[in-house]
């Protein structure tokens, strides 16, 4: 253990913001789909990693850049997310006690799907410009991760926009801070379970496209995920987007952090034992409210 | 000296005073009536003293002891028993699993020994005859209508004989014929000696069987005394109409 | 007589005799690792069904246990050479009081956080054995020595036996404890905390003891079972043990069974655990068993989250009610 240099800790800081903006784009469906459902789809990382294959494939076959491709990924996800809600999602009686069961169901049918398809053999999309780094006043950025934070925000913000111009956008966010006065106004929740997961699961697309070209993966990769969203939807507040943008960004860093001062080996338990930790001492997370109690 | 008494209790919730620096006191061996009008912070009380909510300000003291901070179960071992405004029962368990669940200071060897139930049965046959519920033992919690579940209720609160008991609403949306049923029933424990702090809006029910009532309004007491003092009370009636007329505007 | 085989008691026994028998019966030996993976999947549904199933919290932190019990085991053999059908015993007490210890922190939160903090759990001790190399030798796993006794070791085709005369008296004793625990007060206490934990605890009872108990009781079996697992393998590695996916499988077989019923999870275990092996077995090194299993988890939530045994118990009661209306007045 050594503590780092100022240099290499504004080093530190400057990737663990980066990839903190892309933590937040691939929480935020996370965060989005509790608030109104109030489901922890735990498949999440599943979804993360679907996307991330689908981008590779698209790299494969056609060369195509994989931040392009989030433009084809994200209506297909769309789409899949529709029709999962309206099928399958709906059915769940208590959704409280066997949501986590039926998302982690799903989970395993893709990582075993996936696993069918491409094997353990851990993958990453190579565009051309996967090794380069730029150097900003002796700062070393590379340029997939820079790429990754801007895209995630560009994102975020078309995310931002759907949900508080577009009608079932203020829908969704009604429907976040009090269920039953929404659908006392006239807001369908069916209607707005369906939106919303389809919002959600599309931003994993995002997410996956982003992660291709950063990380390496396989399909076992997904549970890694779960656990990284899951620990800062939970510390930012279930339900709340600012709040998982800000848990991001804390995560992200410390993350790094812990990456140099400790090992590389060491720097998830971050996730874990914040996860951990912040549903004992603050269950509600950085910004969201308390989490429904029983009696 | 009061067997119970709250001492200057303040309670909020998001920055609403559900109670207000309120004190009351229930006497050894009195019924004691807690009446107000919706919102007034009756149950808020209720929950505050039997360790459901933590109060912000005030101490709780019974018999001579600090009660606050204790848990629900903790204080239901220092004798206070309590029903709920919304009947809670174990709805899929029998009538009589009811009855058996309460648990009196039970050592873990107790809890874990297999005899414990059956010693029980028997005082839980003999409270459910009191009530006379006792054909509907093998029955789910469920499957009884809503009066007999509030009798449900209180027999099982019985089991460890607490030695002051809370009602929230005993009446409440149940039928004349067994809220007469109710009322002997209370009388009679009464006779034996129980204490009891209720809150109900069945005004006739309140003013047969109280000694004493305390009026809250927006969380604060605003009268106390017998029952034919608080029927002319003028700040009482004000309280109530005044509520009314809010309800009315409000609807 | 009768009457005796249609008790607990009763069935225990034919399940020991019967279990007792069937290696003698089978001599094949896939056949007998099928009946000792069986075993020590009911050893591990019916030990999660105590606070998965009576207080109705859903741990998927039990793999820890699992994998705990099963590290324990693996570092006492290699290093001090103990042997791990008498040490696992009291290995697995160790493993208690770190459950102690996790739930006395996780039982504090409910519902769907519950379930993400034990979660938490599997992954803090997935990383903790990938990274403390000099005691877990990391991600390379831990290897035993072959099993045997007093320096022999069993011969190739009697040497599943064992194994499943352990798994069987473990069963049994699972199954014993968790029909006491059912039949005492502490059952009934938890219970009524799966039903309304505000009212529980109204009545007197100390939930937050209840549950933490419940949850290191049933952590005791399935780190038993752990143990004795990695010394069936010789070989024990984190991403083996310290899997959400192993928690998973208790959770599916109690669910399938019905959770909250004694015999539930035995049930099925002994409809799942089969079906699994065949399935990894004829997909061979490919992972579409996770979605098989997966696809099956998804039918059962969706379709019979109840599990078997409620449903059948629910038909025949319906038919009894149909057969003899009203037998008493209301």
């Amino acid at each position: 253990m050594s503590l780092p240099s100022a240099h290499l800790f504004i080093q530190t800081l400057i990737l663990g913001i980066l990839v903190g903006g892309v933590y937040a784009l691939m929480a935020s469906g996370l965060t989005l789909i509790f608030g109104v459902m109030k489901v922890i789809n735990v498949a999440h990382g599943a979804f993360l990693i679907l996307g991330a294959y689908l981008t590779y494939l698209l790299f494969q076959w056609f060369k195509l850049d994989p931040i392009i491709s989030i433009a084809i990924t994200m209506p297909l996800f769309f789409l899949f997310g529709w029709l999962l809600q309206k099928y399958v999602f709906s059915r769940i009686e208590s959704p409280e006690q066997t949501s986590v069961l039926v998302t982690f169901a799903l989970a395993l049918i893709l990582e075993g799907l996936l696993g069918a398809i491409f094997q353990t053999t851990a993958r990453s999309v190579t565009p051309s410009y996967s090794t380069a780094t730029i150097i900003l006043a002796t700062y070393r950025i590379p340029v997939t991760r820079l790429a990754g934070f801007v895209t995630a925000l560009v994102v975020l913000l078309i995310l931002y926009y759907v949900l508080e111009r577009t009608r079932l956008g203020r829908a969704v966010r009604a429907t976040i801070q009090d269920p039953r006065a929404a659908q006392l106004v006239g807001v369908k929740i069916s209607m707005v379970s369906a939106f919303t997961f389809a919002l959600g699961v599309s931003t994993a697309a995002a997410g996956g496209s982003l992660l291709s070209m950063i990380y390496t993966f396989n399909p076992a990769s997904q549970g890694d995920w779960v656990a990284k969203t899951l620990a800062i939807i939970v510390l930012g507040g279930m339900g709340s987007l600012p709040g998982a943008l800000i848990a991001s960004l804390i995560l992200g860093v410390m993350e790094q952090l812990t990456a140099i001062i400790v090992t590389l080996y060491w720097s998830p338990i971050v996730f874990y034992v914040f996860l951990f930790l912040t549903l004992i001492v603050r269950p509600q997370g950085l910004m969201g409210e308390v989490i429904r109690e029983k009696g | 000296m009061p067997m119970l008494s709250a001492n200057n209790v303040s309670k909020s919730f998001g920055g609403i005073k559900a109670v207000d620096s309120c004190s009351i006191e229930v006497e050894r061996g009195s019924i004691t009536g807690l009446i107000g009008p919706n919102g007034s912070g009756k149950t808020t009380l209720f929950n505050i003293i039997t360790g459901f909510y933590q109060l912000d300000e005030g101490t709780i003291v019974l018999e001579d002891k600090p009660i606050h901070g204790l848990k629900p179960n903790q204080i239901y071992h220092r004798g206070i028993g309590r029903t709920f405004q919304i009947t809670r029962l174990f709805w899929k368990m029998t009538v009589l699993e009811n009855m058996i669940v309460p648990v009196k200071q039970l050592g873990l060897a107790t809890l874990m020994s297999q005899g414990v139930k059956n010693y029980e049965e028997e005082k839980a046959m003999e409270l459910l005859e009191m009530v006379g519920l006792a054909k509907f033992r093998n029955e789910e919690a469920r499957k009884l209508s809503f009066g007999q579940q509030k009798l449900i209720e209180l027999a099982a609160v019985l089991m460890s004989d607490p030695a002051m008991i809370l009602l929230d609403e005993p009446a409440g949306g149940v039928n004349p014929v067994m809220i007469e049923k109710m009322m002997d029933i209370v009388d009679e424990l009464n006779q034996k000696g129980t204490t009891f702090l209720l809150v109900e809006h069945n005004m006739r029910l309140v003013m047969e069987l109280c000694q004493h009532i305390i009026v809250l309004d927006h969380g604060q007491k605003i009268a106390e005394g017998e029952p034919a003092e608080i029927q002319n009370n003028p700040l009482v009636l004000e309280a109530y109409l005044g509520s009314t007329q809010n309800a009315n505007a409000s609807a | 007589m009768l009457k005796f085989f249609r008790s607990t008691p009763g069935l225990v026994a034919i399940l020991f005799v019967v279990g007792l028998i069937s290696p003698w019966v089978m001599p094949n030996q896939y056949y007998q690792h099928i009946i000792v993976m069986t075993l020590m999947a009911a050893v591990m549904a019916s030990s999660w069904n105590i606070i998965g199933g009576y207080a109705g919290y859903t741990s998927l932190g039990h793999a820890a246990f699992f994998g705990l019990g099963g590290y324990l085991v693996a570092w006492t053999n290699t290093h001090y050479g103990w042997h791990p059908f008498i040490s696992v015993w009291f290995l697995s007490l160790i493993v208690v009081a770190v459950a102690l210890v996790m739930g006395w922190i996780a039982l504090r939160t409910q519902g769907s956080a519950f379930v993400v903090v034990t979660i938490a759990i599997v992954f803090i001790f997935r990383l903790l054995a990938l990274n403390l190399g000099s005691i877990t030798n990391g991600a390379n796993g831990m290897t035993q020595p072959r099993p045997g006794w007093g320096g022999a070791q069993w011969s190739p085709e009697l040497f599943k036996i064992p194994f499943l005369y352990f798994f069987l008296v473990l069963l049994c004793l699972t199954i014993f404890a968790s029909w006491w625990i059912r039949n005492s007060k502490f059952g009934l206490g938890l219970i009524a905390i799966r039903e309304d934990e505000g009212k529980a605890e109204s009545v007197g009872i100390d939930t937050m003891m209840y549950k933490v108990l419940a949850f290191g009781i049933s952590a005791y079996f399935v780190a038993v079972a752990g143990g004795i697992y990695s010394y069936l393998f010789t070989y024990i590695e984190p991403g083996f043990v310290f899997d959400v996916f192993v928690s998973v499988t208790m959770v599916l077989m109690a669910i399938l069974g019905g959770r909250g019923t004694l015999w539930g999870p035995v049930l099925g275990a002994f409809i799942m655990q089969p079906l699994s092996i065949w399935v990894v077995g004829a997909f061979g090194g490919s992972s579409i068993h996770l979605t098989v299993f997966g696809g099956i988890l998804l039918l059962v939530m969706l379709f019979m989250p109840q599990g078997i045994l409620p449903a059948v118990s629910e038909s025949l009661n319906r038919r009894k009610q149909v057969q003899s209306p009203a037998q008493e007045a209301k």
